[in-house]
């Protein structure tokens, strides 16, 4: 049955990347628990509108946890409290009336702030480009069943391919790495045949692309997988090291 | 004028592998003279600029997104279909094609959907050589499953997540060349015109939704694959950001917009449960495998729905289509839950819901069978219901998914531009009426991987361009244009805010054409409309300013060209005096209620001019002629 | 050799290093709580033990000057990578959380390590560097046990010994890709395991010396 309860809501409101940021405090009221968490901010952002203040910018897009748009630290953790879950997929019975809410942007020298809570995260994709691929170009593909995988292992690539891109691990992470991100593609690709070819190319540059954009380093406290909304588990982490330890000492890329 | 749709003659098998040699190509070192302009990075334009910019070409790729891995092709969960045949169960490219134009209720055009279906197999090969895990048997052979009522098995599939790994590998396919310097990537920008020079596209202009600056790029084509119009409904399927403001202004520009009344409609969607919702989750149709769909037989029937017996429950589809039962083709599904609702047999609070039953499943084959194939479908609906399906049924509903429609496209994939090519659902050429399940993820990446790089060539290299410039009269103009919208939305300054109008847009288009539609209901909704649209430009009120990252100017945008498009689907939805496929128009309908098509009057493709915002566009059509197949009542009995 | 130098100064390459150079003072650690346990032998056991120790001479060198090395090396990347990690977030969160993966131990690991550093560096100079020649190793401990702030100070430094492996001993094996489904979880109970068997074996060590004397 639909329930409504009422919040206080501290939300991060800073004008762009160089000028100083503030937490403003909003009433949120009558929040149906139906409700998921951006749509709470939609409601908030209609009143605020309509009393001639500026909504609160935050990013999101398929509101269905895939796309990865979304994220914002909730009390302190990043996506909010409840474990696998992306904050578009967050929803109102997850807290109680009365509550303060605090709502930051993820934090990372990386990741910029826009404005807000958004975030810009075009580091991610500069690891991806320096190699989170395998070079295949189109056409040149022989026959899908030409290729065999077998279960175990296309189940595991597809658990490290879950990644969604969001950068909650690096918000997670005390050390704002993005080891869990790199990880996971590092592995999905490495798990698999196809990306056996250019595993110590891959892992090498990716590997210097993400240090070289100032994200922190990996000191195993496991808060990226137990904050990640897919649960993309550290043994990727592990897969990864194991991998650039190979490509360092046993292969001729440098 | 009549539609020329260029198929290129001889036997239907071989009118591609013809074509192909026909085009003229352009010489390899002359490629990278050419720049392509890609605007959207879901399945089509990904793997597009990706497959491009391996040819050589310059591309410059444009996204609405902070990256282009979240396209909204990223949302597909079912999977692709491929007419491999491995699981020997007599799939075949013709019978593919025969599904996918059957079900598309004989209203798309045959050349397309056969090209198609050839394609379809180099994409899986395409796609498993990326590094995409589909699912696999333990012998490590790819595994299919049976979909959205396809007889055979020919689905590929990666979890319930398979838009998602498709998607990523167009990605890396195109990341890859943003990091050897072919692609140059400009993410969120949004596309507020198409610069044509001489009859032909040369270039867009953009504004960068980060700081407002109105960007001017040139080109000597322009590849549109900015997805389908979904959200003129308010709520849809689709992402927020999703709209139909670059293929609108195209049309403004002068490109046709066809079928823009056929919109799918998906039966498997969690209900809307309140006003403040912003959107609507599919549950994927993969769970109508294993589940059934029923509605106490009594509309009075107010128990809970596992205290009602056997005896008190319809499973309507069971019982009104025998041999497909719960697996019949979306609209058919969708459009019988809207009845069974309207016969207030609908269930949950509002009413318009129907249980999705997997009780019986779980009793054959277990729960942990069961949790195995949809266990992360089962999670999202708990996440979002707070109703644990294992123990109580879902409850569904219909919501908009798919547009079948989209700007009007050659057998090369242009537009009545020249220059401006339109892929995957911007474009509305394979789907015909009502669109198959998996096929929207085959047809993205068909046209994106195997036919706009080959398509392009021969316009580049049998046409000539004049050295142009973006200080170009014609930049000049589209700038002044969309700056003096994004001014003028500003200045508004009224009493209500921009999604306060889409949602009563979206309202009176679900209401009036949604599943089902008559002359009366869309004569009225015209006119709500445009009453609506008049409001909008005097009551509208957009905090800030353009400099500077503003959403609710980003969204009036898109909001203001939805309230002239909703016009057009309705005007289109009159014109046809049919009723096929996803399109139904309750004075059209057979003795059994289902879509009655009127093959001699309406066998073709409605394609409109536009003509002014407060005129009627200018009506074309394309007629669309069977040769290899014979045109039936679809059923599904 | 510019692929070792980049290869060990890349993140990574550092963790590696603080894995091995860790790894070692594991070993180290065992080695020398083994010696020690000789205390409850008595007097002459100890003693014995030390003279025994001595009698390898050269590859009691090398171990010595190899420890040293790699202590250097740890506390050098240690406080680099703490320096880089702090900097990754120039703006903190007002209120941040922990998800449930990090644990005391992981948590403290630079302070814990610092703590370490300093105990070592006394540590070394009450029981190595000292002049040995008019009396023996087991008199030196006991005097210095006699202390009862020292006893206090040892068994505070054994238990932030205990908290840093807690942490270390595992992700070690993380940092050098050996994580595996069917050991991690070993590895995991081993961890805790180790971190009690420093704090208690070392612990104790001056509660006995001291009830001794």
């Amino acid at each position: 049955m639909t329930k409504t309860i009422n919040i206080t809501l501290k939300v991060w409101r800073q004008n762009g990347p160089q000028v100083k940021g503030r937490l403003e405090t909003y009433h949120a009221d009558n929040i149906s628990t139906d409700m998921s968490f951006l749509e709470m901010l939609d409601v908030v952002n209609e009143q605020l509108t309509l009393s001639h203040r500026e909504p609160i910018a935050f990013d999101h897009d398929c509101r269905e946890g895939i796309c990865g748009m979304c994220g914002a630290v909730v009390n302190g953790r990043p996506h909010g409290h409840q474990k696998g879950t992306t904050i578009c997929q967050l929803h109102m019975r997850q807290f109680n009336d009365g509550d303060t809410i605090v709502v930051e942007p993820w934090r990372a020298r990386a990741f910029p702030i826009i404005k807000d809570l958004a975030v810009d995260r075009s580091a991610l994709d500069k690891i991806i480009q320096a190699g989170g691929y395998i070079s295949a170009n189109t056409g040149a593909a022989q026959d899908a069943n030409n290729i065999t995988v077998a279960q175990n292992i296309a189940e595991k690539a597809m658990d490290a391919a879950a990644c969604i891109g969001c950068g909650a691990c690096v918000a997670a992470c005390p050390n704002a790495s993005a080891m869990l991100f790199s990880g996971a593609k590092i592995s999905h690709l490495a798990l698999l045949p196809q990306g056996k070819p250019e595993a110590a190319r891959r892992v090498t540059h990716m590997l210097r692309a993400m240090d070289e954009l100032g994200f922190g380093n990996c000191s195993n406290e496991r808060e990226c997988e137990a904050e990640c909304p897919k649960e993309i588990s550290i043994v990727n982490i592990a897969r990864m090291n194991r991998e650039f330890i190979k490509a360092g000492f046993s292969s001729s890329v440098e | 004028m009549i539609l020329d749709g260029k198929v290129p003659g001889g036997p239907l098998a071989q009118k591609w592998e013809k074509h192909r040699f026909d085009l003229k190509l352009v010489n390899p070192a002359n490629k990278r003279k050419y720049k392509i302009i890609v605007v959207g990075t879901g399945l089509a334009g990904g793997s597009a600029s990706a497959s491009l910019a391996e040819l050589g070409y310059e591309v410059k790729t444009f996204c609405i997104q902070d990256s282009p891995r979240r396209a909204h092709s990223i949302a597909a969960q079912g999977g692709i279909n491929a007419a491999k045949n491995y699981p020997n169960d007599g799939d075949s490219i013709w019978r593919l094609f025969y599904d996918t134009i059957k079900g598309g209720d004989f209203r798309a055009r045959e050349a397309n959907v056969y090209r198609l279906a050839q394609v379809s197999n180099n994409i899986i090969d395409q796609c498993v050589a990326q590094g995409i895990p589909f699912a696999r048997d333990y012998g490590g052979l790819l595994l299919n499953r049976s979909f959205g009522g396809a007889q055979v098995s020919r689905t590929f599939y990666a979890r319930g997540q398979t838009g998602q790994q498709l998607l990523l590998g167009a990605y890396s396919a195109l990341m890859r060349q943003v990091g050897m310097g072919r692609v140059t990537m400009y993410p969120r920008r949004e596309m507020l015109d198409i610069v044509t020079i001489n009859q032909k596209a040369r270039g867009i202009v953009v504004r960068n939704i980060i700081n407002g600056k109105i960007e001017r790029h040139e080109a000597d084509a322009v590849v549109l694959c900015t997805g389908g119009y979904g959200n003129v409904f308010f709520l849809s399927t689709n992402a927020m950001a999703c709209n139909v403001s670059a293929t609108y202004r195209c049309y403004k520009k002068g490109a046709f917009f066809a079928n823009p009344c056929f919109t799918q409609i998906h039966p498997t969607c969690i209900p809307v449960h309140g006003d403040f919702q912003s959107k609507l989750t599919l549950m994927s149709e993969s769970l109508r495998n294993d589940g059934r769909v029923w509605v106490p037989k009594d509309p009075k029937d107010k128990r809970p729905p596992t205290d009602i017996p056997e005896s008190d429950r319809d499973y309507y589809l069971e019982r009104k289509y025998p041999s497909f039962g719960n697996l019949v083709p979306r609209d058919v599904a969708s459009r019988n839950s809207k009845v069974v609702c309207d016969e207030g047999k609908g269930v949950g609070e509002t009413g318009l819901a129907v249980y999705l039953d997997f009780s019986d499943a779980i009793k054959r084959d277990g729960r942990e069978t069961i949790e195995k194939k949809y266990g992360n479908l089962f999670a999202m609906y708990e996440k979002i219901t707070a109703d644990n399906p294992y123990e109580t049924p879902m409850m569904i509903y219909p919501a908009t998914h798919y547009t079948m429609g989209g700007l009007w496209v050659d057998y090369n994939l242009m537009s009545t531009i020249d220059g401006l090519f339109v892929l995957g659902e911007a474009n509305f050429s394979d789907h015909g009426a009502n669109r198959l399940g998996a096929s929207a993820l085959m047809q993205g990446l068909a046209d994106g991987y195997f036919i706009i790089p080959y398509t392009i060539g021969g316009y580049l290299a049998s046409s000539s361009f004049e050295k142009i410039d973006t200080a170009h009269p014609a930049f000049e103009n589209s700038e002044m244009t969309a700056r003096k919208q994004l001014d003028k939305l500003l200045s508004i300054n009224g009493r209500r805010t921009v999604d306060d109008f889409h949602r009563d847009l979206g309202h009176i288009m679900w209401d009036y054409c949604g599943m089902s539609r008559n002359d009366d209901g869309l004569q009225k909704a015209q006119g709500m409309i445009q009453e609506l649209r008049v409001e909008f430009w005097d009551n509208v009120l957009v905090p800030g300013k353009n400099e500077d990252f503003n959403q609710s100017l980003e969204k009036a945008g898109r909001v203001a060209d939805f309230l002239e498009f909703a016009e057009l689907m309705i005007i289109d939805a009159l014109q046809r005096r049919e009723s096929c496929g996803c399109h139904f128009n309750e004075a059209f309908q057979t003795e059994e209620n289902e879509a009655k098509r009127d093959d001699k009057n309406y066998r073709h493709v409605a394609a409109w001019e536009f003509a002014g915002v407060d005129k009627s566009p200018v009506f074309h059509k394309e007629p669309l002629d069977f040769e290899n197949v014979e045109l039936s009542q679809r059923s599904y009995k | 050799m510019n692929w070792l130098t980049k290869t060990i100064g890349a993140s990574i390459g550092k963790k590696l290093m603080m894995a091995i150079t860790g790894l070692s003072f594991i070993g180290f650690l065992m080695a020398h709580l083994a010696g020690n346990l000789t205390i409850y032998g008595g007097k002459d056991a100890f003693n014995a033990y030390a003279q025994k120790l001595h009698t390898i001479g050269p590859v009691l060198k090398v171990a010595e000057i190899g420890l040293l090395v790699f202590a250097v090396v740890h506390v050098l990347t240690g406080v680099w990578l703490f320096y880089q990690n702090y900097n990754a977030r120039p703006q903190k969160y007002a209120i941040k959380k922990s998800g449930g993966g990090r644990t005391v131990g992981s948590r403290t690991m630079p302070y814990t390590g610092l703590f370490l550093l300093v105990f070592v560096i006394l540590h070394l100079s009450n029981f190595t560097f000292t002049d040995k020649s008019q009396t023996t190793i087991y008199e030196i401990v006991s005097s210095t046990f006699a202390n009862p702030f020292y006893v206090m100070f040892y068994i505070i430094a054994m238990a932030v010994a205990a908290v840093h492996v807690s942490h270390g001993f595992w992700s070690a094996f993380q940092s050098l890709g050996l994580n595996h489904s069917k050991y991690m979880p070993i590895i995991m109970v081993l961890s805790i395991v180790f971190a009690v068997v420093v704090g208690v074996g070392f612990g104790f060590l001056p509660i006995y010396i001291s009830f001794q004397a």
